[in-house]
């Protein structure tokens, strides 16, 4: 087999699960482009070609506002996690091998929580009778509650970084595990300060694991629905609750289709855009080209 | 040949006293009680089996590590308490640590472009890259390079900034027999030029031997013995020493008589006359130690008669052991008898050397 297949190695041992993937992948978006050139005639799907929904999309600019919010919430949400995931994946890659266990599951235990449970509890935190309110009213610090704290786009900002940042940490760690400890010894001893063997040497060289974490958390965010609309009042309405919308109640199928399909390319020229930029660096490439030497 | 020693000794560099560290509460100390001195231009080797503290002590001096008691001070200047980057050290780590990120030529100026205030970058650069023959190579990246081509990049980082004091770890025990004898020549003829110290760990005894100026073998975290290579070899200063350094085949006995750098000892093949270490006493247990130079094939009836268990052919010469009185000696010879041959042994005691048992 390896001397049939010289340039794929072993790599074809991968050609069963890909061609899954592929068609899992392939498969629904092939039924999506179909029903966004069909028909709706009495609640019923026509199978006639018609432009009319992906006309309406491009002419409707609410729709492009959806699209430009999700593409907001992606990015302003891979940013902040990006921030504010880089210190605690480091302190992660640094903590003795027995710690480390006991961290991730910390890490991750808002995960099992499950989302609703989770958008409830920021509810009783965050409202007006909440958590925080009341301290800071015991403490005098404010005489009224603080409105902006729900349903506002600082709510949904604060709960996209919580919800999110265990995936970035988890990228970024993984990256920070790979850097080898004595290169930092090495930058150390040629003269570096702790800061500045961080930025000449463990930064770059962890920067594939922060393109894969902007990757999946820009793709999370951008395509979040819920948190959005139920913490976030009226500027909870998303792409996504569109679509759900215009799929269930209104049964437009073509036009959910052509809203999806225009959604879902935008959040991958944008994801794939911005993660390759990152991978483009040198850090990046050298960590990559690893194995191939 | 060893002038450079027993002469004048060099303006001292380097001075550690009473090195102690421990890792973990309840271990072994890794490093216990050491004073080492180290002077000016002198390659020096610390030598010792896997976990006998020379790397630990080599990590202290870079300041990676922080003793637990004692002091080292360079120049005269207590180190204690000043990180890696203000020490004017550099070391050439194991497995080079060379940065994957960035050429060869980044990699050298690493140390340059740390400093505020440099001139001539690109010459300095290019001139440490001269020194170990890669000038040709300062646009390739490190997993484009051989094992050996990476290490003389790691030497040429860290000699470029021309620090007091050049720590080498291990540098040459990841490439092949051939590779470690080519570098091991060019590294000498570098320290020569450069008038460097070189402090270099290893574990390999010919190394040391081939490098060093002074080689210092360590047992458990303790300094066995300091001295030129030709002394360790001729004069170990306990049973350690002489059996790390391998091929001599130590004799338990009893000294019966010592004096003037010389001990009788009675031994399981006879009692022998030999030079001995000083401070042994007359009763007291030694050993001895007779290299394979000491002993010669004499006919067959003459000498100390022994039975030959193995013969290991070497090329130019073949590695012979034999039995007498159950002591196995080995031997080199270049017509070598066969195995269960009965042979007559005779030992040039001039040769031999009585020295301690060690604790």
């Amino acid at each position: 087999m390896t001397a049939r297949l010289p340039a794929l190695g072993r790599a074809h041992l991968a050609l069963p699960v890909a061609l899954l993937v592929g068609l899992g992948c392939l498969a629904p978006l092939a039924v999506l482009v179909i029903f966004s050139v069909f028909e709706v005639e009495d609640f019923e799907l026509v199978p006639a070609f018609s432009g009319r929904a992906w006309a309406e999309l491009f002419t409707t600019p609410s729709y492009w506002v959806l699209i430009g919010r999700a593409l907001f919430y992606g990015a302003m949400t891979a940013l902040l996690t990006g921030l504010a995931g880089y210190p605690v994946a480091l302190a992660l890659a640094r903590l003795p091998a027995a710690w480390k266990g006991v961290a991730v599951v910390v890490l991750l235990t808002p995960l099992y929580t499950g989302e609703i449970v989770r958008i409830y509890a920021w509810r009783i935190v965050l409202g007006a009778e909440g958590l925080v309110n009341a301290v800071l009213e015991a403490v005098g610090l404010i005489d009224d509650p603080l409105k902006v704290l729900l349903f506002s786009p600082l709510t949904i900002g604060l709960v996209l970084l919580y919800n999110n940042l265990p995936f970035m940490v988890l990228a970024i760690w993984v990256s920070a595990e790979m850097v080898d400890r004595r290169l930092i010894e090495a930058a150390r001893d040629l003269g570096a300060r702790p800061i500045s063997a961080f930025a000449r040497v463990t930064f770059p060289l962890t920067l594939p694991g922060l393109a894969a974490g902007v990757f999946a958390v820009f793709a999370l965010a951008a395509g979040e629905m819920l948190t959005p609309s139920l913490l976030g009042g009226t500027y909870g309405a998303t792409a996504m609750a569109i679509i759900d919308n215009l799929f269930g109640t209104a049964f437009d199928w073509p036009l959910a289709s052509a809203l999806a399909l225009a959604l879902l390319v935008a959040l991958f020229v944008a994801a794939v855009g911005l993660a390759s930029l990152l991978l483009q660096t040198r850090g990046a490439r050298a960590v990559l080209q690893r194995g191939r030497t | 040949m060893s002038t450079l020693i027993a002469d004048t000794a060099p303006p001292l560099l380097l001075s550690a006293r009473g090195l102690v560290k421990t890792y973990g509460r309840g271990a072994a100390p890794a490093v216990a009680g050491v004073d080492l001195d180290i002077g000016e231009r002198m390659f020096t080797t610390l030598l010792g089996p896997s976990g006998c503290g020379k790397t630990t002590i080599l990590r202290m001096i870079a300041g990676f590590e922080t003793a637990d008691a004692g002091t080292i001070s360079l120049d005269g200047v207590p180190l204690k308490g000043v990180p890696p980057e203000r020490r004017p050290v550099n070391t050439v780590f194991q497995s080079y640590a060379l940065f994957p990120h960035l050429t060869v030529f980044e990699n050298v100026a690493f140390s340059l472009r740390l400093l505020s205030a440099v001139t001539n970058l690109e010459g300095r650069v290019k001139r440490a890259l001269d020194a170990v023959h890669m000038a040709d190579f300062g646009e390739r990246y490190p997993h484009q390079l051989s094992g050996g081509q990476q290490q003389r990049v790691a030497v040429a980082r860290a000699i470029v900034a021309e620090p007091r004091l050049l720590l080498l770890d291990e540098p040459l025990s990841a490439l092949d027999r051939r590779m470690r004898a080519h570098l091991q020549v060019e590294l000498k003829d570098l320290q020569r030029r450069l008038g460097i110290a070189f402090v270099y760990v290893t574990h390999d005894q010919e190394e040391a031997f081939a490098l060093s100026d002074v080689v210092v073998v360590m047992n458990k975290g303790r300094i066995a013995q300091t001295a030129d290579p030709r002394t360790i070899y001729s004069r170990p200063a306990d049973s350690f020493v002489a059996d790390f350094i391998g091929g001599a085949t130590l004799v338990d006995g009893t000294v019966s008589a010592a004096g003037n750098g010389r001990a009788s000892i009675a031994t399981a093949i006879g009692p022998v006359d030999a030079p001995a270490v000083e401070g042994l006493a007359a009763g007291e247990r030694a050993v001895l130690v007779i290299r394979p130079e000491a002993l010669s094939l004499v006919p067959t009836g003459t000498g100390l008669p022994a039975s030959v268990v193995h013969a290991v052919y070497q090329g130019e010469r073949t590695m012979v052991e034999a039995v007498a009185q159950g002591v196995a000696l080995r031997f080199a010879d270049h017509a070598p008898p066969e195995v269960g041959e009965t042979i007559g042994l005779s030992l040039d005691r001039e040769r031999c050397f009585v020295t301690r048992i060690a604790a």
